[in-house]
């Protein structure tokens, strides 16, 4: 072999070795936390949801189970500290390393009434500039999710129709109907929370289970533990965030394990109240209840909920009915996570002993299920941050003309997929002039080759 | 003095090469003919079936920001099957010199670069009818998008450095142990364009076996293929170093 040979193969070892090394390395230096703006990827991106539903023709129940590495049953807290009461958890940016904020199931519920919402799910629901987006700012008031069709301009959360008109879009079904089910907020007096998703998403008419314990005059909270029920006046923060605090103690507020606050009691740092009491729903927001107080076991939550198929309340509830076909969408929160920082689903097709991708079974009447049938399994991902009006403008989304066309975001993306363009959303100037630099570098290096062999190969008749 | 029967030699001689080249010529421009019929009637057929496959039904609905003009994407994906059909010929050709001196692999041998620069050429066609697809803003967007980019400019790059380099040396890309340095960048040639078609496929919402096994081998190819900055600067050194060892080893003539 002669050196000139030698040259060339060292050389297309060079460019191989290169290739090899840029494979190794590729996506790496650019998608990471950033509380700055807002930005935390949570470790694992896609997760679990097994779902099963009944009726008997006046109560539909549904039971949901989904994986939790550690149970989170406060949310915030009031800490005690030298004199004076501190809030502790609740909202966080992605997981909460106290454990301060609440696991929650969410279900959205739609008749076929709101468009497209059985073929994006909550996709339709985020509009632009939404509360912990990037780059926007903190606002007195929470930015919630929306229905396009309640605003002048679909991407502006400020465009919001005239009064007459929602009240319109809601007498014709344009609202989602939202159940809640919360760990620390309502599971212990066995509730749930009716709400729904239109102008904004905010809970049905009536009281929620929870109110705020917190006295802003006194700067103090309202109640605190009745010692003879839990034993003592408060908890202390470290068996609350070591998760030394169990299902069998008394961990929430109620009337039945509360006191109003005594101030006069000798109060020590890391003594913890929670900052929610909990007391019965009313009115239509207090339609979703649970048939028996949920608990974690064996790495899962296992919740079940119900709710009268008619409600009476068709402005604020979807109404089930016998042999009626839905579309459901579900969020997951755990591992101390809430607002954006969930799992969602796919829209997912429910049937009342109608064919559909999860079918509630008819049980007699005045019955309870016995859950016999299986579980339907549900894929949940985090879904970044991917607005409405990103997904259905063309210069933004490829697909636009297909969402134009109504085809269905299953057809053309997976749950695993979507995950992944929902952090890659997150950093998406970042990572498009990375790949444009990364363009230009590698298609040099392939130039770089081409003028190296061409100078290096050599015909035979060169060698004499 | 000129010698009769040697001038009328050479008249006869120069009047057969004439002939002679006539007849190439002429047989030249025949099979030419038949090569632009058949590629016009292909071209005919392969534009009737992307019309017939582009045809939208339903209700026509206009988009936010969709451009005023676009090409429906059959035409690239029709055309697309040329390249790689061509440069997998070659490829494989490629492979049948590389270990085979017989006469079916010498014979093989001289179509590697005719049907490489034939790919290389439509490829260039498919590259632009890529691009028009979508608007540059939204494909790069897409992670897949980016990437399907990414690697048909690899592909074309690379087979036009492949083409470039079968047209310049020929049978000598097979003397000696040259040959297995043209099959092992043939072989990278071939890998980068599996990678590049399978993309495609993905995009049309078809992936398939060879996508999943990227994301074994280390790439989800819903993300989107990036370098580290560090990374950046020692291809860029790379590309410079391979570019100084072949002046080097050009200017030593060894």
């Amino acid at each position: 072999m002669t050196l000139r040979t030698t040259y060339l193969a060292a050389s297309v070892a060079i460019f191989s070795g290169l290739l090899v090394l840029g494979w190794v390395t590729h996506g790496t230096g650019i998608v990471k936390d950033d509380p700055e703006r807002n930005i935390v990827i949570p470790d694992e991106l896609t997760s679990e949801l097994q779902v099963k539903a009944a009726y008997d023709g006046e109560k539909i129940w549904f039971r949901y189970r989904w994986p939790v590495d550690r149970p989170s049953i406060f949310n915030d807290v009031l800490v005690y500290q030298d004199g004076k009461w501190e809030t502790r958890g609740g909202e966080a940016l992605g997981p909460n390393p106290d454990f301060l904020t609440e696991d929650r199931v969410a279900m959205m519920i739609d008749d076929g009434s709101v468009p497209l919402f059985g073929r994006y799910g909550g996709y339709i629901t985020i509009g632009d500039g939404l509360t912990t987006f990037t780059g926007v700012p903190e606002t007195e008031e929470e930015r919630t999710k929306y229905l396009p069709s309640t605003r002048t301009d679909p991407n502006d959360f400020e465009a919001l129709k005239p009064e007459s008109d929602l009240e319109m879009l809601r007498a014709a079904g344009q609202f989602i109907d939202l159940w809640q089910w919360r760990s620390s907020r309502s599971n212990p007096i066995g509730l749930g929370d009716d709400g729904f998703v239109a102008e904004e998403r905010g809970g049905d008419a009536g009281t929620g289970p929870y109110t705020t314990n917190w006295d802003s005059a006194t700067e103090q909270p309202l109640y605190m533990f009745d010692p003879d029920v839990a034993g003592s006046a408060a908890l202390s923060i470290d068996a609350v965030t070591g998760g030394d605090v169990g299902f069998n103690d008394i961990y929430y507020l109620s009337a039945d394990t509360a006191l109003p606050f005594d101030p006069t009691l000798a109060w020590k740092n890391g003594d913890t109240i929670p900052r929610r009491y909990l007391r019965p729903a009313t009115g239509s927001r207090g339609d979703v209840v649970e048939p028996s107080v949920a608990r974690w076991r064996n790495g899962f939550w296992d919740v079940t909920l119900v709710r009268d198929m008619d409600t009476g309340n068709p402005l604020d509830d979807k109404i089930f009915r016998d042999g009626g076909s839905y579309d459901l969408a579900f969020a997951v929160f755990r591992n101390a996570s809430t607002m954006r920082w969930h799992y969602v689903t796919l829209p997912v097709s429910l049937g009342l002993e109608q064919p559909a991708q999860m079918v509630a079974e008819r049980i007699e009447s005045g019955t309870e299920p016995d859950w016999t049938q299986p579980w339907t399994e549900i894929k949940t991902f985090y879904p970044g941050q991917v607005t409405w009006g990103r997904l259905t403008d063309a210069r933004q989304h490829p697909g636009a003309d297909r969402i134009a066309q109504r085809v269905p975001v299953a057809v053309r993306h997976t749950e695993e997929q979507l995950a992944l363009y929902g952090v890659q959303m997150e950093f998406a100037e970042e990572i498009r002039r990375q790949w444009i630099w990364t363009l230009i570098a590698s298609l040099g290096l392939i130039v770089g080759l081409g003028i190296n062999v061409n100078l290096l190969m050599r015909r035979n008749e060169e060698e004499v | 003095m000129t010698r009769p029967d040697t001038t009328q030699a050479r008249l006869h001689t120069a009047e057969k090469a004439r002939k002679d080249n006539d007849m190439k010529r002429s047989g030249w421009m025949a099979r030419g003919s038949r090569i632009g019929l058949t590629s016009a009637g292909i071209l005919v057929a392969a534009t009737g079936a992307a019309l017939a496959h582009g045809a939208d039904g339903g209700v026509a609905v206009a988009v936010e920001g969709a451009p005023s003009w676009s090409l429906s994407p059959v035409y690239h994906i029709l055309v697309a099957h040329f390249p790689v059909g061509l440069w997998m010929t070659a490829y494989l050709f490629i492979l049948i010199r590389s270990f085979s001196d017989s006469k079916f692999a010498v014979r093989v041998q001289n179509a590697i670069w005719p049907v490489a620069a034939l790919g290389t050429l439509v490829g260039f066609v498919t590259y632009g009818l890529g691009l028009t697809i979508y608007p540059w803003s939204a494909i790069t967007e897409s992670p897949l998008g980016r990437n399907h980019i990414m690697l048909a400019t690899w592909t074309l790059s690379y087979w036009t450095v492949m083409s470039v380099l079968g047209y310049r040396f020929r049978r000598h890309l097979f003397e000696g142990a040259q040959r297995w340095i043209t099959f092992t960048l043939a072989t990278i040639g071939a890998i980068v364009i599996t990678i590049t078609g399978t993309l495609g496929g993905s995009l049309t919402g078809t992936p398939s076996l060879v996508t999943k096994s990227l994301s074994w081998i280390g790439w989800n190819v819903y993300m989107t293929f990036y370098l580290p900055t560090w990374m950046l600067a020692v291809y860029v050194a790379g590309a410079l170093l391979l570019i100084a060892i072949g002046i080097i080893g050009w200017k030593r003539r060894v």
